[in-house]
């Protein structure tokens, strides 16, 4: 195809959550109606040449899944894409260098609340790591960050208090609270360091039961 | 380079608070003129491998003066060489470099202010957002002989945080001090505030 | 023996390169090389060999690569004066360690520190700088996860 007939895809970034790493890109600027294809491929940061994925060649989404070829988040990558159209194609459009390990958003932690009159439980299971298929073993991305944390908010809806706890291990548990009280619980994953995008969970509220205390009193009244 | 009329800026200090750092000089006056000043920075390792170097402060360069917030350019903690100059259209003076370098590490660290309040049973405190640099280390205690003190390290900032459940009518007290770890210092404790629980219904 | 630690809060500087981090690599033109090559030098260095690996990568970034490195831009300027600081801050408290006989030198880290030299040796002094630069996250990374602790020094 001849080179530079076409404008180059623009915005081409890698969308990374929990490892898993998407390529995405916008297509060329003036494009519109055309059939367009891509062709991808990527480079691993120090090695010698750039490498293709067949199943991201000649296709016409604008997004590539290379997850299994950034797998080894300890490294840096690079990856670029080419626009196809007829006989034209762009230049090459290349991302900046992606290093996983800094840069892939920890997503939420599953989060799962019980109550009673006084209390809610909150138990926070640590998010996944991308993985290449659901029967390989799942690995935490705490093992992969030690230090990561949770920063748990908590809202009264009766008294319309917020206020936040930062934990490092699964469980919470929220004592005295008020019986038959609208509770939200909101948790963020964090991990100290260079700052990196958050996805916060679901807010989920609960209600806490009802005071069977007093209930009992009325009955013996 | 203009020829040196003006009369170099005098008197430089720098006044050092919580982290935030501000350099001041006596301004040169030139009557129904307004002079700008220029600000320049060196830390020690510019001062060290590259002493020809002197980088332009983020905010001053230039600046009407006779102030400037070098916050933004003291970001390590060793000493910093600092030199202003004025300038009056083509005019400049030389520059006036201050007598001893300055290191963040001498700031003066004030006990922070704290609120604390109470949501039911649960003592919950808001600290003042004092900057990334900054951790709090909250002592909370149960107001009763021979109480036992806790301490919690509180990094959140301006978020209410909570400390802990309290029993029933009891009262808590709780004092709060900064720690900078980049300079390894603390501030002095603030002053205890005390709350106390209302009361457990009785029961029958 | 207590491992010497540094309990500088790294994570300022991390922020700092961060903001200077994509004009820095967009400069480095030669993907196909590197300084720190991550797997092969850095992760094979034992715990009890970081404190003495650290220091050595400090120095090489104090004695040469902020040497170096030219840059006109103010604001990238700042940025590299700011690392370079906290960077000298961090070598003279590990020096002070090696005083107190906690820090010591064996041959993997000074293995591993020739190796990086050598690839500095390999490109022009410019190139090789630049690169370097631009490899202070994967060095930052390295530091944050094997400093993890409080100062000895």
């Amino acid at each position: 195809c001849i080179s530079g007939g076409l404008p180059k895809p623009t915005n081409i970034t890698f969308l990374s959550i929990n490892m898993k790493n998407i390529l995405q890109w916008s297509p060329p600027e003036g494009l519109q109606g055309a059939e367009v294809t891509y062709t991808v491929q990527y480079f691993i940061y120090g090695q010698k040449k750039w490498l293709s994925k067949s199943e991201c060649r000649n296709i016409n989404r604008t997004c590539c899944d290379l997850s299994v070829e950034t797998s080894d988040y300890e490294h840096q990558y690079y990856a670029k894409v080419k626009a196809i159209w007829e006989t034209n194609c762009s230049k090459w459009a290349e991302t900046g260098r992606f290093y996983p390990f800094l840069e892939t958003q920890i997503g939420p932690p599953r989060v799962a609340l019980t109550t009673d009159e006084k209390s809610i439980s909150i138990v926070l299971t640590a998010p996944e790591k991308w993985k290449r298929s659901p029967e390989e073993s799942s690995i935490s991305m705490r093992q992969i960050y030690s230090n990561l944390k949770y920063n748990v908010s908590i809202y009264n809806t009766k008294s319309n208090r917020m206020w936040s706890q930062c934990v490092t291990n699964h469980t919470l548990v929220l004592v005295w609270l008020e019986p038959d009280t609208l509770y939200c619980i909101l948790v963020e994953s964090f991990v100290p360091g260079p700052p990196r995008l958050a996805q916060p969970s679901e807010k989920q509220c609960v209600r806490t039961l009802k005071d069977q205390t007093s209930a009992l009193r009325v009955k013996i009244i | 380079d203009g020829v040196a009329v003006l009369p170099a800026p005098q008197n430089l200090s720098v006044q050092s608070t919580n982290m935030k750092h501000l350099l001041t000089w006596s301004p040169v006056i030139v009557p129904g003129e307004i002079i700008y000043y220029f600000v320049e920075y060196q830390g020690e390792y510019e001062s060290l491998y590259m002493s020809h170097i002197w980088i332009p402060s983020s905010w001053c360069s230039p600046t009407e003066g006779p102030a400037c917030d070098i916050t933004d350019d003291i970001t390590a903690t060793v000493p910093y060489n600092l030199r202003v100059r004025a300038t009056l259209g083509s005019q400049t003076s030389a520059w006036s470099t201050l007598q001893h370098p300055f290191n963040r590490n001498s700031t003066i660290l004030t006990p922070p202010v704290m609120e604390v309040t109470k949501d039911g049973f649960h003592l919950v405190i808001k600290l003042e957002d004092l900057g990334p640099q900054f951790e709090f280390l909250v002592a909370y205690w149960r107001r009763e002989p021979d109480a036992k003190e806790h301490v919690k390290v509180v990094r959140s900032r301006g978020i209410p945080v909570h400390l802990e459940t309290m029993e029933p009518g009891a009262a808590y007290c709780v004092k709060v001090r900064t720690f900078v770890k980049a300079i390894g210092r603390h501030s002095p404790f603030s002053q205890a505030e005390c709350v106390k629980v209302q009361g457990e219904a009785l029961p029958l | 023996l207590r491992r010497c630690l540094i309990s500088m809060d790294i994570h300022p500087v991390e922020e700092t390169f961060q903001e200077i981090k994509k004009t820095i690599q967009a400069k480095d033109t030669f993907q196909n090389v590197t300084i720190l090559s991550t797997s092969e030098t850095l992760h094979s260095i034992k715990p009890s060999d970081v404190c003495c690996m650290t220091k050595n990568l400090l120095a090489f970034y104090v004695d040469r690569v902020f040497k170096d490195h030219q840059e006109l831009n103010p604001q990238i300027l700042r940025k590299i004066s700011s690392i370079a600081n906290s960077f000298l801050y961090m070598h003279k408290a590990l020096q002070r360690c090696q005083a107190q006989r906690q820090c010591h030198c064996r041959e993997a880290a000074t293995n591993a520190t020739r190796i990086i030299h050598d690839n500095y040796d390999q490109l022009e002094v410019r190139s090789a700088a630049i690169k370097s630069l631009g490899e202070l996250d994967v060095l930052l990374a390295w530091i944050d996860k094997n400093h993890q602790g409080t100062l000895v020094a």
